[in-house]
């Protein structure tokens, strides 16, 4: 971790995790957007709720503030890789519908898509600061597509879309926290501790 | 409606029929309430009517043996109304460490009520732990952060005439509103007219600002005008107006929210305060001297407006005291008659 802690490799990581906050932010906001689009172009009711689907990351966390940095980039990374492969598979859903990616979901997915794969690049950055190195990704391929009837696959990219944006909101205070001067520790009250 | 053995509860508007206890119906009894003894005309019998009854009738209704004076029967009476669906809240201004609900009843019953408040996050039912103050708050603490499950409050008022609820349902970012910033203090910037220094402080319940910044809007007008001007901050907790009226007093707001998540607070109290302004200066001993000079040759009277110095400046006979602005026109006005 000695690379780490030099006093350039503190500065880098701060201007990482600055740009990446941006990143995030932007992503989260077309994420939103991307929502709206979605629910209206798949005719679904924007309130619906969707149960836990398999192969899509949670962002949810329970000892979020206990995190160390390292835990929280690998978390991170996990999560926009599988989400880069997640929104590759609603852009060939969409061929498949439609016959063309070329709507306004379309382009809209496969802008968000982009900044996915900007982001994992960008986390993936900050890991090889961190000394760690991202770890990688072959033999892990892309979660196997259940079958789900047209609805099924409807309700999934609901739920992809909705982690992705909570996602984005957490990325940002992940990326807050490491780039505190001791990223290394948990240093928010527990919410264990809480009152 | 309901009774047990000391108080009876009954609707507004209701028709109530009271027994003297096991007292037959032809029996000769004496109704009182409150001590005062009820005219015979609400009796039927033995049993005491009471038609239509409202809020003041409510009171303690006894019933004596008619000779004996022996208490057969007591009751407390109790006149009020089910619940209407209660108004109910959620919020969090602690983030992330939970969230509280409050609530109220839109009109009172005038009779007890009880509240029972769950709380449910996907398949967990949640503890909502009870303020001791105010009593009609409870507040959660988050056992996860960044869910997509909404949460479900919902909250059940109960009295002996009825029930009512009401449900809640919420994201975890929805419902994020920080308090007011506290310890506004504006003031005036020394020798800049058009200037005011505006600090404050992050809430004193959001618990980690340093983790969750939070963002502020500032908004200030002169009190002499109705439009506010709009300032958003994205970090630090102070703020120079550069664009003051001079000499006009402002009154100042503060407002915050987190960055990313929820919406703005209430605006913080209101502070006032007044740009600098420069003190009036009095005449010099050279500028006197013109203006004597000046003044022996004119017969210029200073309009009504013009602000009176202190009379100790004026020297020679014959002269106004004048300020030093004055004190100008008066010299160019003396240039002109010479």
């Amino acid at each position: 971790m000695a690379a780490a802690d030099t006093p350039s490799a503190t500065l880098r990581r701060r201007d990482l995790c600055s740009r990446g906050i941006r990143l995030a932010r932007k992503m989260r906001s077309d994420v939103t957007d991307l929502l709206d689009i979605y629910v209206e172009r798949q005719g679904l009711d924007a309130s619906a709720s969707v149960a836990v689907v398999e192969g899509v990351p949670a962002a949810a966390a329970e000892r979020w503030s206990e995190q160390t940095g390292t835990q929280r980039l690998l978390d991170n990374l996990a999560a926009y890789r599988a989400f880069r492969v997640l929104l590759a598979q609603m852009l060939e859903e969409q061929q498949e519908q439609l016959g063309n990616t070329d709507t306004t979901l379309g382009r809209a997915l496969a802008a968000v898509l982009l900044q996915v794969s900007a982001f994992t690049y960008h986390l993936e950055e900050l890991l090889q600061l961190e000394s760690h190195g991202p770890p990688s990704e072959e033999g892990v391929g892309p979660p196997a597509r259940p079958p789900l009837s047209l609805f099924e696959q409807k309700l999934r990219g609901l739920g992809v879309l909705r982690e992705l944006a909570q996602w984005a909101v957490r990325s940002v205070w992940d990326l807050r926290q490491l780039a505190k001067p001791n990223p290394g520790s948990g240093s928010a009250p527990s919410l264990a501790e809480s009152q | 409606s309901s009774a047990d053995s000391h108080i009876q509860y009954e609707r507004v508007g209701a028709d109530v029929t009271m027994k003297c206890g096991s007292m037959d119906w032809d029996a000769a009894v004496t109704w009182t309430a409150n001590g005062t003894d009820i005219d015979d005309s609400h009796l039927n019998g033995s049993y005491l009517i009471l038609k239509n009854v409202d809020l003041t009738q409510s009171g303690q209704y006894s019933c004596y043996e008619g000779s004996s004076w022996h208490l057969k029967y007591q009751t407390y009476l109790r006149v009020g109304t089910p619940p209407k669906e209660p108004v109910l809240m959620c919020r969090s201004n602690n983030y992330p460490k939970g969230f509280y609900c409050s609530w109220h009843l839109p009109s009172p019953t005038y009779i007890p009520n009880s509240f029972n408040i769950s709380v449910i996050h996907g398949m967990r039912e949640m503890v909502c732990e009870k303020d001791i103050f105010p009593k009609n708050r409870c507040h959660i603490r988050y056992l996860q952060l960044f869910s997509t499950v909404k949460y479900k409050v919902t909250l059940t008022v109960t009295n002996a005439l009825g029930k009512n609820s009401t449900t809640l349902t919420f994201d975890e970012f929805a419902i994020v509103k920080p308090d007011p910033p506290e310890s506004v203090v504006a003031k005036p910037v020394p020798n800049n007219p058009r200037r005011l220094e505006v600090a404050w402080q992050n809430p004193s319940s959001w618990p980690d600002p340093e983790s969750f910044p939070l963002k502020f809007f500032l908004r200030y007008r002169p009190l002499i005008l109705d439009q506010w001007q709009h300032v958003e901050l994205s970090d630090g907790t102070s703020h120079t107006i550069t664009d003051a009226y001079a000499g006009k007093e402002y009154i100042i707001q503060v407002a915050a929210k987190d960055n990313d998540i929820g919406t703005w607070s209430d605006w913080s109290v209101a502070v006032h305060a007044t740009p600098w302004t420069e003190e009036p200066k009095h005449l010099t001993t050279e500028a006197q001297v013109t203006e004597t000079t000046s003044a022996s040759t004119s017969s210029f009277m200073p309009p009504p407006t013009t602000k009176i110095c202190d009379k100790g400046a004026v020297v020679g006979s014959g002269a106004m005291a004048v300020c030093w602005t004055a004190g100008l026109v008066l010299a160019a006005y003396g240039v002109l008659f010479i």
